[in-house]
């Protein structure tokens, strides 16, 4: 502090620090307290109108109140200063609070290192190849400061920093310069840091709260967002043959238990484990999966599973469950068998939860179901009837149906008529159940877009869908899909194309195109990037050779490395500024350079503001054999070099060759 | 005021010769100063004035009395005191009755040495008198111009310690030096010559001149010619760089400096024998031209004589 008069930091320095912190702590700004917000920006304003218009540094007791005032509002906001939101409030406040007493170049580089710091805690809510963008911005901005407040550093005391460097161009290309230099690090780094199955840091359990995805239980209406949402759930690559779209049914949570508002998994169905599974020789479909992570621990695949990754279970209803939630990008192999008969016998517990219905709700539908069932005794009929019924009624397939009260399959049948998959399926199952047939739900994706750029479907969350699952003795679980009965184009064209408003939009072959092209990036980035887990960096090392190499032998080996490079440089790097400092343009100079060497074997220490004459007295003096020799070089290079007459340097060189002192032992 | 008659210089063949005679000679007279008796003479080969600051009974007096004599030059002393007026020095004009005008009597600044003893002891206005006449060669008074003998060369002593009652010289008026130097005391074998040798006052008379003052003159001009290789430019240059790094001095040498540190050099390195300058010529000049030039920043434990010593160690010889 005491550093204010003294030191006079540059200005744009100072600016594209500032530009650094705004850039890092934006997408904090959105997400924090509202009222925190202004408290955030008001020290960056504050500095940005002292640098415009000179002001001196807030005194040291404004700027501890200043701190107290910020922590306490933190304090009164999040009850405390622990938990992920109040640490992150905690660092932007205080990083901006810093801004009142950047006052060296020590400062701006811990307030643009901090700043860098808080970009990387965006990693983790999310990985995607956007922050890529983002990241970038706020490097370059935090290099251009940086090497604004150095090169101030560096000329620090010159009456003025030489011309150079003071564009924006020249600074960037040199900041640049250095960041290539640094990029094989950094590469070497990102391949060889240890790496464990989980992260080193425990990513908090709610870290991707915000993220839209499947949940492990469905009320109609759960799923509406889902469908606005355009980001990615996962991608397939097929070897071999695709599947038809109307095959495309991405399995995914399976419900039971419904309490008239609310469909459920049920514990003990969801622990059972399948007894069957299809065998992997019959499978049709073999493809591989690229799944974003959900939070959540479904992995999703096609009717019917026939791998099972290790670390996952299949479920009885042959839902793929994991041991861990996906936390992070997740790939794995899967085939599927469409042919597989799901449960022939189903167990007498397991037949009452199919067809178990709340007492006291929907009975009009009841009643309706129980005329029907009178009339068409054979279920097939009776399913077929329940499909035509909502075909042929005026139902309509929308994303903004109105709300259902207490009755809602009730409302939905009769009165509404309006809503989505998930309305369909619910009012459908309970329908079937009503009627006898043992009936679940099955909720995950259908459909996806198949990119013909890298050959690949990409599921988006507005892929999520809602079906139906009938069961009958011998021939076992069936797929009944009630949203086709009403609105067949959903399944043909995914829900998103299916609505009107939306459709031509996405019509324009150039929009296509480049949403194929950017799907493919952020694939390439998952791939090659986020994905580069323990698993492919072992196999990286065993191409290498390096197969032995576990986590911990890994960290041993990157600290000696370290420790290794470390001392080498601070070895060589003496040597070779000396080196290069040395080697000289004039001839002579080189001459009387190895001359100086040849004096330093023998043990006399030369230094560079010597001059030739002053060398030769001092080495003379303590090199008494050889003072003469020493003499005449010194002379003759005095002569070389500063006489008008030249001297030879021929001479001096064959001189200088012959100069032999005896080495020091 | 002692006024020392013109004697007949010796007979030796060229003015070279002639020059390392006196050197020589006053070298005989203040025993064991070589270095700073070769920059003495540096300085008035440069044509510039010289400051010599150290204590009393050094051998200041002794130093410029044995110049002026070898030289041949007319020498004047002027005793700086506190009452001392410009007139005093730059002369006065009287108003003759018998021939009903004024007349000017010239002051001991018309002289070819004069010997400025105590400089700081003088108020001010005296001291810029005597600081004018040296920088511009004449003495204006009363709207008439006298033009001053040449060469002129002014040799003025200080006394750094005894400060009480003194002004200090302020900087832009120590620019008008060319060189500082101090003498100090001397090795203990030259001490016991001193003090057994015959007393320097009575050696001094019997000097004869070995310079003619043209000599003088004609040697200014051959010290502008001795050859300075682009090498040696490179080294000043970086060492009047180094010079205005702030970690050494306040502030750094001005290019007057810089052009005056080259013809220093130059003349350093006629007196040497050679007829073009070396590296060492640089070294050897430089803390006389530089200390009393420099001031070393607040806060700086360092004398200016360490700065200087400590900056030359650290630029490299190109």
């Amino acid at each position: 502090m005491s550093k204010a008069g003294r030191f006079s930091l540059d200005r744009l320095g100072i600016l594209w620090m500032i530009a650094t912190l705004g850039i890092s702590m934006f997408p904090q700004l959105l997400s924090m307290p509202v009222h925190l917000v202004p408290i955030t920006l008001l020290p960056i304003a504050w500095r940005l109108l002292a640098e415009f218009r000179h002001w001196p540094p807030v005194p040291i007791i404004l700027r501890i109140i200043a701190t107290i005032i910020a922590v306490t509002a933190l304090v009164m906001t999040f009850g405390g200063l622990m938990g992920r939101s109040a640490a992150v409030s905690l660092l932007v406040l205080m990083l901006s609070l810093k801004l009142l007493e950047t006052f060296s170049v020590r400062d701006v580089r811990v307030v643009t290192s901090l700043s860098l710091f808080l970009c990387a805690t965006q990693f983790l809510f999310s990985q995607g190849i956007m922050m890529i963008i983002y990241i970038i911005a706020s490097l370059l901005s935090a290099l251009i400061s940086l090497m604004y407040a150095h090169r101030r550093e560096a000329f620090e005391g010159l009456s003025e920093a030489p011309d150079t460097g003071r564009d924006l161009f020249t600074e960037l290309s040199f900041g640049m310069r250095l960041m290539v230099l640094a990029l094989p690090i950094g590469l070497t780094l990102f391949m060889l840091f240890p790496r464990w199955s989980s992260p080193l840091w425990g990513v908090p359990e709610d870290a991707l709260d915000a993220r839209s995805g499947l949940s492990d239980s469905m009320s109609p209406g759960s799923i509406q967002g889902l469908f606005m949402d355009d980001s990615p759930a996962f991608r397939a690559t097929f070897q071999g043959s695709l599947p038809s779209r109307s095959d495309l049914y991405w399995r995914g949570p399976v419900f039971w238990d419904f309490d008239g508002t609310t469909w459920k998994a049920g514990y003990l169905i969801r622990n059972l484990l399948a007894d069957s599974k299809p065998e992997l020789k019959r499978a049709q479909f073999r493809y591989e999966i690229q799944m974003e992570p959900t939070e959540q621990r479904w992995l999703f695949t096609l009717d019917y599973p026939a791998l099972v990754p290790t670390g996952t279970r299949l479920s009885m209803d042959y839902q793929l469950i994991t041991n861990q939630p996906i936390t992070q990008l997740r790939t794995y192999a899967m085939a599927s068998d469409p042919g597989f008969r799901d449960n022939p016998d189903l167990k007498l517990p397991l037949l009452r939860a199919a067809l178990e219905l709340p007492q006291g709700f929907n009975p009009r539908t009841a009643r309706m179901i129980a005329e029907w069932r009178a009339e068409t005794p054979s279920d097939g009929a009776m399913i077929q009837r329940a499909l035509a019924y909502f075909n042929q009624q005026n139902f309509h397939y929308t994303l903004n149906p109105p709300l259902l009260s207490r009755h809602t399959v009730d409302e939905f049948l009769f009165n509404t008529r309006q809503g989505f998959c998930e309305h369909y399926a619910s009012a459908f199952t309970v329908m079937m159940r009503m009627a006898g047939i043992p009936a679940r739900i099955v909720t995950g994706y259908q459909g996806g877009w198949y990119n013909n750029l890298g050959s690949y479907i990409l599921v988006r969350q507005s892929d999520a869908h809602a079906w139906s699952e009938v069961w009958s003795k011998g021939t076992g679980w069936i797929r009944v899909d009630p949203t086709a009965a009403v609105a067949p184009e959903r399944v043909e064209q995914g829900s998103v194309d299916s609505l009107a408003q939306r459709r031509h939009m996405l019509d324009f072959a150039w929009l296509l195109h480049a949403r194929n092209t950017f799907d493919l990036l952020q694939r390439g980035w998952n791939n090659w990037v986020v994905a580069f887990d323990s698993v492919k960096q072992s196999r990286l090392f065993t191409n290498f050779g390096w197969g032995f190499f576990d986590s911990m032998k890994l960290v041993i080996a990157m600290i000696a490395g370290i420790l290794v490079a470390a001392a080498a440089s601070f070895l060589l790097m003496p040597l070779i500024l000396k080196l290069r400092s040395s080697r000289h343009q004039d001839p002579l100079v080189r001459l009387w350079q190895k001359f100086n060497r040849k004096l330093g074997k023998a043990g006399f220490t030369t230094n560079p503001s010597m001059g030739p004459r002053e060398l030769a007295t001092m080495a003379g003096g303590q090199l008494k054999y050889a003072d003469e020799g020493i003499n005449r070089i010194a002379e003759l290079y005095i002569l070389c070099r500063y006489s008008p007459t030249d001297g030879d340097p021929a001479e001096l060189a064959a001189l200088i060759k012959g100069f032999h002192p005896p080495q020091q032992s | 005021m002692i006024d020392i008659s013109l004697q007949k210089p010796t007979s030796a063949t060229t003015s070279e010769d002639r020059l390392q005679q006196a050197v020589d000679t006053v070298n005989q007279i203040i025993m064991g100063k070589e270095q700073q008796v070769k920059l003495a003479f540096s300085c008035l080969l440069a044509r510039g004035h010289l400051l010599i600051e150290d204590l009393p009974g050094v051998g200041k007096t002794t130093l410029a009395h044995a110049l002026a004599t070898v030289i041949g030059a007319r020498y004047q002393r002027i005793q700086f005191t506190s009452d001392l007026l410009p007139a005093d020095i730059l002369g006065i004009s009287i108003y003759r009755r018998d021939q009903e005008k004024f007349e000017f009597h010239p002051g001991p600044i018309f002289s070819e040495l004069v010997l400025a003893d105590e400089v700081n002891r003088a108020t001010p206005k005296s001291q810029s008198a005597l600081l004018e006449a040296m920088a511009e060669g004449q003495v204006t008074i009363e709207g008439e111009t006298h033009i001053l003998p040449k060469p002129f060369f002014v040799i003025a002593t200080q006394n750094p310690l005894d400060l009480a009652g003194t002004f200090p010289l302020p900087d832009s008026q120590l620019d008008r030096f060319l060189l500082s130097i101090s003498l100090g005391f001397p090795d203990p074998r030259i001490e016991r010559e001193l003090l057994t040798a015959r007393d320097r006052a009575s050696v001094l008379e019997d000097t004869p001149p070995s310079l003619h003052p043209e000599d003088v003159m004609q040697l200014n001009e051959s010290c502008r010619q001795i050859h300075v290789s682009e090498a040696l430019l490179d080294y000043v240059q970086a060492l009047l760089a180094e010079t205005r790094n702030s970690r050494w001095f306040e502030s750094g040498l001005s290019p007057r400096a810089g052009i005056a540190l080259l013809q220093c050099c130059k003349a350093f390195a006629f007196l040497e024998g050679r007829d073009f300058a070396i590296p060492e010529d640089v070294k050897a000049v430089f803390p006389a031209l530089t200390r009393h030039r420099m001031t070393v920043p607040h806060g700086m434990e360092k004398s200016v004589e360490e700065q200087i010593s400590g900056l030359m160690g650290q630029v490299a010889i190109p």
